[in-house]
């Protein structure tokens, strides 16, 4: 059954996603710590997202249209989602993310 | 302080030099106003001239920037690949879900990093309100913009930010702080007034730095072209010869004729001539081999050739020739940037000697009076600096209005002022000319009789006499009337010339006849003179001979002779 099968099927999904930060700085810190907490709780550790910081690879920030940071990009499953911010509403994140069905 | 200039035909001259180097420029405006078209202007002419930049596009997609570039004449793509420009897309995906607070540095991350790649000097955010709208708090916006700001300071990065404003309206207030933020500002507006589109910018803050300060019109022609700022510096080009007014008598007497690259109102009511005298200019000038431009608000080219042609003007050899080029509008079909705009680029395009406005009281059908000021102003001005004569025909309601177009005056900038009028005597109407000024030359202050015959113009001397100024005839009569006062005096004095000779005459005739009398009495003395001395003379004489007798004779017979007694008285007697 589709519905005792999604936990599996979310388990075994494969969450990338992408969180663009800007060096240091209070938010950037901020929304990296609030996503490890978000991931950690939704999901089991099992995505690890990928830092890129914008102040040393701009190109990237360029090729994903990354204007404001801190950025998230939920790059798979589609759809693509993204955040900006530094993700202290964990709520909206996690609806973004579409983790509530977990 | 160090400028960059925008080569926008106009504006550095207004910004006096560019926009400030390494530092931020704002432009503001409503929608269509031109102030997108700006920032790219200044980047697209960077861009060809070896300086890279970077547009950010925050209100539309990179392809439409590139097509709207290319509607203006400009092909963005190739420098693109040269990496002379780079064009960012920057949108927030309306669909990104916001947590938490943010900033815009993953946008400047980008910017530096690509500016650093291609070295990049110069930058276009279009526009920044969309930007900060992603910050709900104003103190947020503020403060990003700020940081934004310094970034930019900081990289020495000459910046342009456009900013959406209210129409009629400059930078909204909720933006007020980036006028404060920018070290120089430029709005850009886009009004219809009196039914007409027109465009104007105007320049409101400009740190550390003069500025023209007045708006200007502009008009947005493969790119911005801002009519020049006139009134910070006069540069004419002051020139001492003279070009004729196509009349003889109207140059004697204005001296000589018209000053080369001066300006020339004629002004008068209507149908007094105006563009008459203006077309037998603009043919005398063809004759000596200068080019006329002539610029008509009134009628078509058609309706000119043969108005003219029955005055006994031909403008048609000019016209093949090349000589005399009509260019014709009406003023409501554009704004006066727009007029003047194509006015200019015919007058750089033909080089005329001389250039015609006919005429510049219909210039108020551009939009309002002072548009029409303006377009004047502006075409006498350009063409002064270029050494070419400007002559301007003006409708006037009366005599008060003489040198004036309805209300905004002219003439304290125009150097020669001839007018035209009528006058009414003796049951007649005949036009009157007379040069009102002519500054630099010297000139008649009288009245003369203008007449438009099928030989052309003519014009006489006027009669001034005492029945005052009088023109057509009744100035023949006066003229017979006077004439013959002359003559019947002449003849008084002949008259009496002859009597006195005659007296004379007379006197003379009478004289001699006194003294031919006088002569005769004098003879007839001299002769009774003469008479008596005889007789005297003859008696004694007489008595000597008697006495003589008596001594001869003593003893004779006394008897004979009886003594008288009164012989011996007789001896004694003599």
């Amino acid at each position: 059954m589709m519905q005792s099968d999604r936990p599996e099927e979310a388990g075994s999904e494969n969450y990338e996603m992408l969180l663009f930060v800007a060096g240091d700085e209070p938010n950037s810190r901020l929304a990296k710590d609030n996503l490890k907490r978000i991931c950690d709780a939704h999901l089991y550790g099992r995505c690890r997202p990928k830092v890129i910081d914008v102040m040393k690879d701009f190109q990237s920030a360029l090729e994903h249209n990354v204007l404001v940071t801190p950025m998230l990009i939920l790059v798979e499953p589609l759809p693509q989602a993204r955040v900006f911010g530094n993700l202290s509403d964990s709520r909206k994140v996690v609806e973004a993310l579409r983790l509530t069905g977990d | 302080m160090q400028k960059v200039p925008t080569a926008i035909p106009g504006m550095d001259e207004v910004l006096h030099g560019g926009l400030p180097a390494g530092r931020t420029t704002l432009a503001g405006g409503g929608p269509g106003s031109g102030k997108s078209i700006f920032g790219m202007q200044f980047l697209y002419n960077g861009a060809k001239y070896g300086e890279p930049g970077i547009f950010v596009a925050f209100e539309e997609r990179a392809e439409a920037v590139r097509n709207n570039a290319l509607t203006l004449g400009w092909d963005l793509a190739p420098l693109e690949k040269e990496g002379k420009l780079f064009l960012l897309e920057a949108h927030v995906d309306p669909q990104t879900v916001l947590s938490g607070d943010f900033t815009i540095k993953g946008l400047l991350a980008i910017i530096e990093g690509k500016a650093k790649s291609i070295g990049a000097k110069r930058i276009v955010i279009d526009a920044i309100d969309i930007l900060l709208r992603l910050f709900d708090d104003p103190a947020r916006e503020r403060s990003e913009l700020y940081s934004l700001h310094d970034w930019l300071n900081d990289r020495g990065l000459t910046a342009v930010l456009t900013v959406k404003s209210a129409v009629g309206a400059d930078i909204a207030t909720r933006y007020e702080f980036l006028d404060f933020m920018a070290d120089c500002v430029i709005h850009f507006d886009n009004r219809v007034v009196e039914q007409v589109s027109t465009r104007r910018l105007r320049v409101t803050k400009y740190r550390g730095s003069g500025f023209f300060p007045n708006e200007c019109p502009f008009i947005i022609r493969e790119g911005i072209n801002v009519i020049s700022a006139s009134g910070t510096e006069i540069r004419h080009k002051a020139k001492a010869t003279k070009v004729s007014s196509g009349l003889t008598r109207l140059d004697s007497m204005l001296d000589g004729g018209f000053r080369r690259g001066s300006s020339i109102l004629i002004s008068g009511t209507s149908g007094t001539g105006k563009t008459t005298l203006a077309n037998v200019f603009a043919v005398g000038a063809c004759r000596q081999g200068e080019k006329v431009l002539y610029i008509s608000f009134e009628e078509s080219e058609e309706a000119i050739v043969s108005c003219m042609l029955s005055a006994g003007i031909d403008l048609r050899p000019a016209l093949q020739e090349g000589k005399l080029r009509i260019v014709t509008a009406m003023p409501e079909s554009a704004g006066s940037e727009e007029h003047l705009f194509n006015n200019l680029r015919t007058i750089e395009e033909f080089r005329p000697g001389h250039v015609v406005v006919d005429a510049v009281s219909s210039c108020k059908r551009m939009g309002t009076l002072r548009e029409a000021y303006d377009y004047v102003m502006r075409l006498t001005n350009a063409c002064k600096e270029r050494g070419i004569t400007s002559v301007l025909t003006n409708q006037t309601e009366g005599f008060q209005e003489e040198n004036e177009i309805s209300g905004v005056g002219i003439s304290s900038n125009i150097d020669t002022v001839l007018f035209l009028r009528y006058v009414d005597i003796g049951g007649e109407v005949n036009r009157v000319l007379i040069v009102m000024k002519a500054r630099g030359q010297k000139h008649s202050n009288q009245y003369r009789e203008f007449r438009i015959t099928e030989r052309g113009i003519e014009i006489a001397d006027v009669y001034i006499g005492t029945g005052g100024v009088l023109t057509g005839v009744a100035r023949q009569e006066q003229e017979a009337k006077e004439a013959v006062d002359l003559r019947r005096k002449q003849l008084e004095i002949e008259y009496k010339e002859h009597f006195i000779t005659q007296k004379k005459a007379e006197m003379a005739a009478d004289i001699a006849r006194r003294q031919a009398e006088l002569e005769t009495n004098k003879t007839e003395v001299k002769s009774l003179q003469l008479e008596a001395s005889l007789f005297a003379g003859g008696r004694g004489l007489r008595g000597k001979m008697r006495t003589e007798d008596e001594v001869n004779a003593p003893g004779k017979t006394p008897a004979k002779k009886n003594k008288r007694p009164g012989a011996n008285r007789k001896e004694k007697a003599i």
